[in-house]
Formats: structure tokens, C-alpha cells, sequence
């Protein structure tokens, strides 16, 4: 990787400081199209490494660095425009990227520099930190950090405090003179148990508790727990080493535990084990977890895939109080089978004695007490909890690609935490002769058959949820088939509940898209009308494979149940799992939506977050230059646009919006030649939406308006008279004035889905504030339709919507050119909050009258 | 019937181990190797069905692979795969006799066949 050293330098080290004044709106246009062509050759990259890393081709280290050469590259340029563009706005830019390069290619060069932290909180562990914080907690963190599961809050003392605190104590050579005779061992223990702890351990661990009680107060424990590097990954080392339940949150109770734990790496039972797997006693290194004990009501223990029988259900303990006594197998626990699928339901549900159950100790500790004679003999679970652990199950069977052998317990608030979960060993699936997935099912029930493109691979099955606003993500059940008319990267927030995403438009390279390889969620878009075929609740089938894209009526378990057995677990490979982590720090988006607070440059933790911030701020500019220009240029290259209706628009032709000829002073409608222009004038144009006729205004509205007068035209600048649109063939900028309120539009619209976005601002008004923010209302309703992101706050509204195809693109600046149109003097009319629905109603079925 | 063999050479583990996993699942029984030299004394003890090599190795490469199988076993194809494709390797490949070539990352279900196809044509 030599060959980019130079590129990285020049991206790293441009100069951050802002140059004086402006650039020319066709520099700044230009920049800006070249930070689109950057971003999209990056995405496509990334596509092409989320499909190459993903199972079905044979790679190795030279393709990874050949592409993530090509990867850096590209992003680094488009950085370069972006700076030239913002002007170094946003120099934490430089810090991201050289943040996420370092940890790439630490990763690639298989060079991993340990942080040598001696403390880590839970969500400051990466995948690749596998061998400070042991595979327990790795996996715990990744579950919380990557798929958002709720795990209890907790820290890891690391294998370098491990390190620190053998050498602390003396006891290095000890533990290299290979073969540790049993009465030796003892010895060893108890030179552990008894050690001093090093204070850099002492301090660590103190300012991870003033942490842990900032957040739970003083009431709370922790359990203290093995996580050795080797451990819940290829082997499970169950029951080897020591767990201290319910530990005060004071340091030295926790270095007390903490030494107990360490100590049983040595223990007699758990040298034998280690020995059997060929490790020497001094290899393994112990990692142990703090975790806040959960006060749970309901613990226990599930395989997410029945082992012993039926694959396609699941086996679920469940006992009163902690999990301890179903893991020590003290009580006899209620045994349910549960049957996954579409509706998950108890096919047995045994309910145990239970005549004893574990709970917290008032001290430390824990306490085996009777159970309570109402509860005793009951089921513990609800049918609503069993559905929920049985997602939770699938999930993470689905992330780690393997059956899980899982911990979990419900707290007294009803919310479930996972407390851990490791590989279930399974019999080697038995290969069924088949010969063609799709012929397993009969074409009668087939409702889409090779329409759309196939972004990721698959099968699923489940009832089709049809979003229609992104607030109704809020409501998606778990394990549905999510299908939308647009894609939308808002969907990574039930990303890993999903089974699979059909969408009626989109492209393969979108941000979604690259999520979707990510989670392997099968994932079909572009399909055209996925959205008027498929039914919202109808159970469906997804099958996508290299025979193409076939979506059935119905569950077909058949399908389903032959998925497994098609596709080899190449994820049991550690090279594969290992080489694939780059992906982790290349392909996940953290920053969804750029309307919340979280969306900084400080939040990108992956190139694709990069490239996503990039791309929203270079729109953002965009807008603020085109805003700039318009007034600027207005009374010097501005053209009068003749229309039949009095919008008093002037174009600034920034290239190709207008087939304008000499010095002419105005130019018609069809001369337009401005992509979005034109459809927004369409819009506007559109018969029966342009009401000429005064409204008249109520004495309160008049007051009102002539009271903020000076605070609009304050707010509004220059603006006020003048309605003007930036434009060239394919970018829009246009400002509007009508009476008291302003709205504004900046678009893009290109034949490269991923380039386009639509920009909707709209503020102020005649009328009383309340009249005002029902126009709002009225606009977000229907915006909202259309699949706009939105935020209002009073008579303001800003919506947002990327990637849309051209066509939708100009459908959507079609009815917002008759919104415009629509609402001008509405709000006048909005005297009570039914009718804002009614007149958002009527709009949408294209009825026009007031 | 019995199980056919295939040995892959290729100096990362990574290929052998998917390409094990993955041939294996189809039923062929598969051994791997990170160099050359003790694939090629392993070929002196027994034959294999198909080897799959990698082009470009330290010490031995494919080529002489290629050679030496073809001396021991005219019969026995051979696939040659290469993170480093160009027209020349190919060609050179080619003259060689060997049954296919593939760039690397090598798409599985593409291996697949031309070794079914290589197995077809060895009956």
C-alpha cells in the first residue's frame, strides 16, 4: 500500500485554513459534482467488497488490499473536493479518516497494535479486540454496539491489566516453566488470589465504577465474570472458570473477585480442559467482565436452534430470579419447544417445580431461597416474552451465523438482557438431495419472479409490513418483511429484526443497500411495484439466489429449512471471520439520520459514515452557495420566466437550465430546459392549484402579520420580492416569496439515483401562528406521503429526501411545484385542526379546490 | 462410490480453508497445503483428482506444479488460480495445459463447475 502514501499525505496534510471570500457558484457546482462522482466510485467499492467478502467467492489478502487501495483512494479525493467545497469547514473530517485508516489497515497488515488499555467500557470495544477483552465479552459488546441488544452496562479488565498484574506480582517465570506439577498449581492460585493488585489496575478500575455510578446510582452490583481470549469462540470452556454474582461496586471488592476469577485459569479442572485442547497453561490469558447485575424476575438459557431434534424450533429454560440456578441445573426449570417462524409459538411449554430460586444476597453474593408458593409451579413466561426472546434468538443466530447457546434474564421493568451468548455445538447438518431451491415450491403461488435487482442474497419468509412514512419504523414488528416504495438508510434502525427488504425503487450501491450485505438481510429493490403486489400482513416467501429473485404467496417451510443446508457456514472460519472484519470499519452506517443531533463528523466510526457525512454536508453547501448566488447574481444575469400564472420567477443559468438565445429578457415555459425547474413550474402550472382570488384575512391574522412584518423581512434578507431560481440542466435552487412566507427548494436530479436529493423549506405566513403551523401540518402530511425525512418546529418546516430515481424525482418536484402553488394563501382557511386533514386528503387525490 | 479427491496449494490460509469448506460440502474429499513442495511430495504417494494450485508462490510456483503432475499424472487436471492476472499468466498457463484459470477472488460456484466439468472429461 505503499502508492498511497502520497494521496493519504496530500488528504491528511492539505492545509486546514479557510481561504477568504467565496468561489464562483459553477466552482462551487463543479466540486460539488465531483464529490457526488467520488462518493459514488467509493460506495461502489464498497459494494464490490461486501460481495466479495461475503461467502461466495474465495478471496485473499491481496484482493483486500487491492480494493481498500482503490477504496482509500477514491474516498480520499472525494474528501479533497468536499474540503475545497466547504472550504475546510469541516476539518474533523481529517481526524475521522486518519482515525478509521489506522484501525483498517492495523487490520490488513494483520498488525493489530493493542490499545494496552487496562480498563474498557463495553461500547468502546471493537470486533478486533477480541484478544484484550476476551471472546465473552467481545461478543456481549458486539451484540450492544452492532446490533443495539440491550446487554447490562459493563467494563472489562483487560489482558494487559492481566499482564500487568502477573508481572506485578512476580509470578512471570512461574508460569513459563511449561509444565505446572497439581500441588504447584495450587500454589499458584493462591500467590493469585492473595496478590497485590498494581495501582495503574487500582485506578483504572475506580474511574470505571465512578462511571458505572454516575449512570445506576449507589444501588447497584456487579457480577464479576471469566472472559478468557479463547473463550465462547471455538470452544466454549463452559463452566471452566469462576463467576463472582453480586459484587459491591467498590474497588476493592471488585479486585477481590477479580483475583478469584483470574486465579481459575489455573485450577486443576480448568488446566485439564486447557490441556485437551492443546493449549499450555501459561498461553491463555484471562479478560474479566464487570457487569451490572441484572434484579432479575425471569433468567435463563435458550438454543437458538434445537440441537437434538427439529431445526426449525428452539429450545428456552426458564426459572424464577437469577440464571444461576438453571446454569448450576439447582432447579428444575419450565422447558418450552418453540417454533420459530413467522409467528414463533410454544409447541411444549412444561412448567418445572421450582421449588427453589436464586437471588441477590443483601451483602454480597447470592442466596438459594424457596420459591413463593403463588408462583411456584407457574410458567414464568408470557406468550408476548416468549415471541420476543425467540427474535432476540434469531438475531443473533443470524449475526454470529451459527447456532447460539444464549443467557439472558428479564429485569423487574420487563426488559430483557442478553447476559451471554457462545456457538452451540450442532450435529453436521445432513445434506438433503435437492437439486434447485426454486422448484420447491410450486409456480402458482409465485407473486414476483425476477423483477428488480438483487442486492444481497437469501431466504426468507414473514408477513409484509409496508412502510409508507419513516415514523412508522417506530411500529415495525419484529421479523416482518419490510417493503417501501423508496429505499432509506432509516431502515439500519431495524436492520437486524428485519427478515427481509423488498423496495419498489433504489439502486444496488445505495447506503441501504450496503447495510443490507452487511446484516445479509435479503434484500431485493428496484422491483417496480413491490408495494402494490404484496399486501400488508399477507404471509410471503423471499428466495434470491444465483437463479434470481423469486417472492411467494405464502410460507414455504420447505424453502426455508433447505437454506441452511445450501450454503457452506464459511463464518466457522477463523481466517475468513477474521479477514472480514475490515468490513466493519468500512461498510456499517452510524450516522442515519441528518436531522439528529448525533450526525457530526465525531459520530463517523466507518468510511461509509464518511462518505455519508460528506455527501449531506456538501448538499448542505450547496444550498447555502445557491441561496448566495441567487442574491447575488439576480440583477445581472437573471432572466424574467414568462408564465401563465404571476409566480415572478427570474432564472440564473448556471448551465443548460434555459434554451435561451442573445440578450432576450424573458424566456416561456418551454424554454426551459432545467430538469427540476421545469417540473416544479409544471407543478405550479398544474390546472386548478394556483387560486388567483384574494383570501381575505381575519382582523387577528392582519394584526398579526403586520406586527412580525419586520421580523420577516429581518429573517428573510434580501430576499423579500424577489423570486429567483439558480438553475442548470440538472440542479435546482429556487427561492419563492409569496405574501408573508417563503419557501425554498434545492434539488438535484440526475439519472444516478444515489446523486439526487430534494430539499423543502417553508416558512412564515399572513395568519396567526396557529393558522400557520396548521399549513405546516397540512405540508408535512403530505410530504410525508411522498417519503419526505421531516422536521417542523412552528410555521417552519425542513424535509429532506436522497436517492430517488429521476423519474420520481420529477413526480415528486410535479406535486411539490402544486404544493407550493396549493398552499399559498391556505392557511387563512385552516380555521379548526379537522380540516387539515381533510384539505391534505383532498390534495393527495388530486382535488384542488378551496 | 468413491469420494473424489482434490488438493489445493495455496500459500494463504484462507483459500484453502474456503475452498475445503466449500468442495467439501459438495462431497469431494480435499486436502490443503500452504506450499508446494510437501503438495508434491504428498503427489508421490498417491493421486489426486484435480489440483487446484495457486499461481505465484514462494519457492516451487504453479507452473512447476503444473509440470510435475503432469509427469506424474498426465490424466489429472489441474486448475490454476492467481491473485495476479494478466494476459501473459494466463497464456503461459494455458500452453501448459492447464483445465482452467482463475483470477482471484475466485467466484465459488464458478470453481465448482469447472471441476465438475474436469471430472466430467476424466471419465
Amino acid at each position: 500500500m505503499k502508492d498511497l502514501t502520497g494521496l493519504l499525505k496530500s488528504v491528511l496534510k492539505s492545509p486546514l485554513k479557510r481561504s477568504a471570500g467565496h468561489l464562483p457558484f459553477d466552482a462551487v457546482f463543479g466540486l460539488f459534482r465531483e464529490v457526488l462522482g467520488n462518493n459514488n466510485r467509493s460506495l461502489e467499492i464498497i459494494t464490490d467488497m461486501g460481495d466479495k467478502l461475503g461467502g461466495d467467492y474465495i478471496f485473499d489478502i491481496n484482493y483486500i488490499k487491492g480494493a481498500y487501495a482503490e477504496l482509500i483512494s477514491a474516498v480520499g479525493r472525494s474528501i479533497n473536493s468536499f474540503n475545497a467545497l466547504t472550504q475546510n469547514r469541516y476539518s474533523g473530517i481529517h481526524d475521522a479518516f486518519r482515525r478509521i485508516d489506522g484501525q483498517l489497515r492495523s487490520l490488513i497488515d494483520e498488525s493489530p497494535s493493542p490499545s494496552g488499555k487496562l480498563v474498557i467500557p463495553y461500547e468502546d470495544i471493537t470486533p478486533d479486540m477480541e484478544r484484550e477483552v476476551g471472546g465473552k465479552n467481545a461478543h456481549l459488546a458486539d451484540l450492544q454496539n452492532h446490533l443495539r441488544i440491550n446487554v447490562p452496562d459493563a467494563f472489562v479488565i483487560s489482558t494487559a491489566a492481566f499482564d500487568e498484574f502477573i508481572k506485578f506480582n512476580g509470578l512471570n517465570e512461574k508460569l513459563r516453566s511449561n509444565s505446572l506439577p497439581k500441588p504447584s498449581l495450587a500454589g499458584l492460585q493462591s500467590l493469585l488470589i492473595n496478590g497485590g493488585m498494581p495501582p495503574s489496575i487500582v485506578s483504572a478500575v475506580d474511574n470505571a465504577v465512578i462511571k458505572l455510578t454516575e449512570k445506576h446510582g449507589r444501588g447497584f452490583t456487579l457480577a464479576v465474570r471469566s472472559s478468557a481470549q479463547e473463550e465462547d469462540g471455538d470452544f466454549s470452556f463452559a463452566g471452566q472458570f469462576e463467576t463472582v454474582l453480586n459484587v459491591p461496586p467498590r474497588t476493592n471488592s471488585i479486585t477481590e473477585a477479580y483475583k478469584k476469577v483470574v486465579a481459575s485459569l489455573y485450577s486443576p479442572r480448568a488446566i485439564a480442559y486447557q490441556s485437551q485442547l492443546g493449549y499450555e497453561p501459561a498461553q491463555l490469558k484471562m479478560a474479566v467482565g464487570c457487569m451490572v447485575m441484572i434484579d432479575a424476575a425471569v433468567s435463563g438459557v435458550m438454543y437458538s436452534t434445537n440441537p437434538y431434534g427439529d431445526r426449525d424450533t428452539l429450545l428456552l429454560n426458564a426459572s424464577w430470579g437469577l440464571g444461576e440456578a438453571i446454569v448450576d441445573g439447582r432447579t428444575d426449570a419450565d422447558f418450552y419447544i418453540v417454533r420459530k417462524g413467522v409467528t414463533p409459538e410454544a409447541v411444549i411449554s412444561k412448567a418445572g417445580k421450582k421449588d427453589v430460586m436464586m437471588i441477590n444476597a443483601e451483602d454480597t453474593g447470592t442466596n438459594e431461597i424457596s420459591t413463593p408458593d403463588e408462583i411456584r409451579g407457574r410458567l414464568c413466561l408470557t406468550a408476548g416474552q416468549i415471541v420476543e426472546l425467540v427474535n432476540l434468538a434469531g438475531a443473533i443466530e443470524k449475526h454470529f451465523s451459527r447456532p447460539q447457546d444464549i443467557e439472558w434474564a428479564i429485569g423487574g421493568n420487563g426488559r430483557i438482557f442478553i447476559l451471554q451468548s457462545r456457538p452451540l455445538k450442532m450435529e453436521d447438518n445432513v445434506r438433503d438431495n435437492f437439486t434447485g431451491i426454486n422448484q420447491a415450491a410450486p409456480p402458482e403461488h409465485t407473486l414476483i419472479k425476477n423483477n428488480g435487482i438483487a442486492v444481497q442474497k437469501g431466504i426468507a419468509a414473514g408477513k409484509v409490513f409496508i412502510i409508507k412514512k419513516m415514523d412508522e419504523l417506530e411500529n415495525f414488528p419484529k421479523g416482518s418483511i419490510l417493503v417501501s416504495k423508496h429505499d432509506s438508510s432509516n431502515f439500519v434502525r431495524v436492520m437486524p429484526y428485519v427478515s427481509a427488504i423488498i423496495t419498489d425503487t433504489g439502486a444496488p450501491t445505495s447506503h441501504m443497500a450496503s447495510v443490507c450485505r452487511e446484516f445479509k438481510v435479503p434484500t431485493i429493490v428496484n422491483t417496480g411495484n413491490a408495494t402494490q403486489i404484496l399486501e400488508a400482513g399477507q404471509e410471503v416467501t423471499v428466495s434470491i439466489d444465483d437463479g434470481g429473485i423469486t417472492i411467494y404467496d405464502g410460507i414455504h417451510s420447505e424453502l426455508l429449512r433447505q437454506k441452511n443446508a445450501n450454503s457452506p457456514n464459511m463464518v466457522s472460519i477463523h481466517e475468513f471471520r477474521k479477514k472480514r472484519y475490515v468490513l466493519r470499519y468500512i461498510s456499517p452506517l452510524n450516522l442515519v439520520d441528518p436531522l439528529l443531533e448525533e450526525f457530526t463528523v465525531e459520530g463517523c466510526k466507518t468510511l461509509h459514515d464518511v462518505l455519508r457525512f460528506i455527501h449531506e454536508k456538501s448538499v448542505t453547501e450547496l444550498i447555502e452557495r445557491g441561496r448566495e448566488s441567487a442574491s447575488r447574481l439576480k440583477d445581472h444575469t437573471a432572466v424574467k420566466l414568462d408564465l401563465p400564472i404571476p409566480a415572478g420567477i427570474l432564472v440564473v443559468d448556471t448551465g443548460g437550465a434555459l434554451d435561451h438565445v442573445g440578450n432576450a429578457d424573458k424566456v416561456t415555459f418551454e424554454q426551459v430546459q432545467s430538469i427540476p425547474l421545469k417540473a416544479v413550474i409544471r407543478g405550479m402550472m398544474h390546472q386548478g392549484v394556483w387560486h388567483s382570488g384574494a383570501v381575505s384575512l381575519r382582523a387577528g391574522d392582519f394584526l398579526s402579520s403586520m406586527m412580525r412584518m419586520t421580523d420577516i423581512v429581518n429573517e428573510s434578507g434580501e430576499f423579500v420580492g424577489n423570486n429567483i431560481a439558480v438553475a442548470s440542466r440538472e440542479y435546482l435552487h429556487l427561492s419563492l416569496r409569496f405574501g408573508y412566507h417563503f419557501n425554498m427548494i434545492d434539488c438535484y436530479c440526475s439519472e444516478n439515483a444515489r446523486n439526487n436529493h430534494i430539499y423543502f423549506r417553508f416558512v412564515g405566513g399572513a395568519t396567526d401562528i396557529t393558522k400557520r403551523s396548521r399549513r405546516i401540518e397540512l405540508i408535512a402530511s403530505i410530504l410525508k406521503e411522498y417519503g419526505f425525512n421531516i422536521r417542523t418546529q412552528g410555521d417552519l418546516i425542513i424535509a429532506r429526501l436522497s436517492n430517488i430515481s429521476q423519474e420520481e424525482t420529477e413526480n415528486i418536484l410535479d406535486q411539490t411545484g402544486r404544493l407550493i402553488a396549493y398552499t399559498r394563501q391556505l392557511d387563512a382557511m385552516l380555521h379548526d385542526d379537522g380540516i387539515v386533514e381533510k384539505y391534505a386528503k383532498r390534495f393527495l387525490e388530486g382535488k384542488y379546490e378551496l | 462410490m468413491k469420494q473424489l479427491q482434490i488438493m489445493v496449494i495455496d500459500d494463504e490460509k484462507i483459500v484453502g480453508d474456503m475452498a475445503k469448506m466449500s468442495l467439501e460440502q459438495e462431497g469431494y474429499l480435499v486436502e490443503t497445503f500452504l506450499n508446494a513442495e510437501p503438495a508434491l511430495a504428498r503427489l508421490k504417494e498417491r493421486q489426486f483428482d484435480i489440483i487446484v494450485t495457486d499461481y505465484k508462490m514462494k519457492g516451487i510456483d504453479g507452473m512447476e506444479v503444473l509440470r510435475t503432475v503432469k509427469q506424474l499424472y498426465p490424466g489429472t487436471k489441474v486448475i490454476m488460480i492467481t491473485a495476479f492476472a494478466n494476459l501473459d499468466t494466463a497464456i503461459e498457463a494455458l500452453r501448459g495445459e492447464v483445465h482452467d484459470f482463475f483470477p482471484k477472488p475466485v467466484k465459488i460456484k464458478e470453481l465448482k463447475t469447472s471441476i465438475g466439468r474436469a471430472l466430467s472429461e476424466n471419465k
